[in-house]
């Protein structure tokens, strides 16, 4: 049990006071490492708000993909490319179709996390 | 190049005066000045610096804005060495292609620490945001994209052999062949698996296309790497990756969206549709673009430009390179992944993701 606010509330405002009172103060020339700054944050604050919660979808489809239940993820994730990489689903059409399910949702979760805006410019929620 | 960083270190008093008297040999000036010389922001591979100087005499008789380009404290793989870049400068201002005159160039580290050389300041920005979002320049950028299409192919009339540029990479290893080998190799080292680049490599390897006379091609000729002042198209920056290879290969990397920044629905660069960058490289080329080809190398820009992003984070992870930058963008390459997956899926995403 840790005290609060929580690392991710704290991520949040300390951000919050960068961009709005820190940087309006800053010199031209160090506005651009303050923003690089501003948009690290964001995206520890996303992770550990995201690591709090259930682990990501992906690793469950992955698991059921691969019939390994308890599987590490990134070992299954390395298989995955290794088969990708040898085209290993090509001749069984829902097989593919199933990795490419895992592909999407492992891409769109990544994003969720490093660039939201960009998936939101994409069409994506 | 426009904006200014804050000086990593201030050159020894030395070295100036060592720039300075390279400058009046070269120039043939009696003596040169150095009134500024300062780092500019903005090269993640090269250092520039900013340097204006004062001709006595000679043939730049006068104060002269200029830039002087050096390596990073660490390089990313592939790119040319200086006095390379420098040779294929000059051989695209010897071609009419508008790039900022280049001047000198020197291996002697007893000068700058390093090698580098010397070429003319042009003036406006080449801040991409700024560019594809700047609503004055907004009825401009169609004209920019036509004038960019026939620069591009004024570099690619450029053609081997030559005996100047005899260094650079032969065609084959610019061949898809060759760099899906590469991204293979550094995937095979790279920690993290990343299944989407493997899916598009593969596609790639089933869809290469036959093998072209090649050209000389810039690599990088993208937005963010050309000089615009007001609509005035003022210089083509940064040849380190320049070599032989396919044209389609430098239309797909301008088009990627990659390189479109605050407009990701402007296919050419981020400043228009493709038709005006079309045209002009084909009135230029005086041979049409083949859209099939430049697809394969859009999504072959996608996969090169997810590998270069985590490169650019490997300089921070592995290099211990300490930049905020370098490191944030290794976060880009699942940019580029979702990006593969809508080029190549016709079906889309599935709605559970």
């Amino acid at each position: 049990m840790r005290d609060l606010p929580t690392g991710p509330a704290l991520l949040a405002l300390a951000r919050d006071v960068l961009l709005r009172d820190l940087l309006p103060v800053l010199p031209d020339e160090a506005a651009l490492d303050a923003r690089l700054v501003a948009s690290s944050m964001a995206i520890a604050e996303r992770e550990a708000e995201a690591s709090a919660h259930a682990p990501p979808a992906v690793a469950g489809e992955l698991e059921k993909f691969y019939d390994a239940e308890g599987g590490e993820t990134a070992s299954l994730l390395r298989r995955l490319a290794h088969d990708l990489r040898t085209g290993a689903f090509e001749r069984s059409g829902p097989q593919d179709d199933q990795a490419r399910q895992i592909l999407w949702q492992l891409t769109i979760s990544k994003l969720r996390l490093a660039n939201p805006r960009f998936l939101a410019a994409n069409g994506f929620r | 190049m426009a904006d200014t960083a804050s000086p990593p270190f201030e050159p020894r008093r030395e070295r100036r005066a060592a720039l300075a008297q390279f400058l009046a040999g070269g120039s043939q000036a009696s003596h040169v000045e150095i009134i500024r010389l300062e780092p500019l922001r903005g090269g993640a591979i090269q250092e520039n610096w900013a340097i204006d100087a004062r001709f006595a005499g000679g043939t730049l008789a006068g104060e002269q804005p200029l830039v002087l380009r050096t390596a990073a404290p660490t390089g990313v793989p592939a790119s040319l060495d200086r006095l390379q870049e420098f040779a294929v400068l000059r051989a695209a201002f010897a071609a009419g292609v508008r790039v900022p005159e280049p001047l000198f160039a020197s291996e002697d580290a007893e000068i700058f620490g390093k090698p580098f050389f010397i070429m003319r300041r042009v003036t406006g920005t080449a801040a991409a945001y700024r560019i594809t979002r700047d609503p004055v320049l907004e009825p401009e950028l169609p004209g920019i994209a036509e004038r960019l299409g026939r620069e591009l192919a004024r570099i690619h009339a450029i053609r081997p052999p030559c005996a100047d540029l005899a260094f650079l990479p032969a065609y084959q290893d610019a061949r898809p062949e060759a760099q899906i080998a590469g991204f293979r190799a550094y995937l095979d080292r790279h920690p993290v698996p990343r299944p989407v680049l493997e899916w598009g490599i593969r596609w790639l390897e089933d869809h290469i296309p036959p093998p072209v006379e090649p050209v000389l091609c810039h690599h990088d000729f993208r937005t963010g790497n050309y000089m615009l002042d007001g609509n005035r198209l003022t210089g083509i920056l940064d040849w380190e990756f320049a070599g032989w290879g396919d044209p389609h290969e430098d239309i797909g990397w301008f088009c990627c969206k990659g390189w479109r920044f605050a407009r990701l629905d402007r296919e050419a660069g981020g400043i228009s549709d493709r038709a005006p960058f079309y045209r002009g490289y084909e009135s230029e080329a005086g041979s049409p673009v083949d859209p099939p080809r430049a697809f394969f190398w859009e999504v072959l820009a996608s996969v090169r430009w997810a590998i270069i992003a985590l490169q650019q984070s490997d300089r921070y992870m592995i290099g211990g390179e300490r930049n905020l930058e370098l490191a944030l963008t290794g976060r880009r390459a699942s940019e580029c992944e979702l990006e593969i997956l809508m080029l190549l899926d016709p079906n889309g995403a599935p709605s559970s993701a």
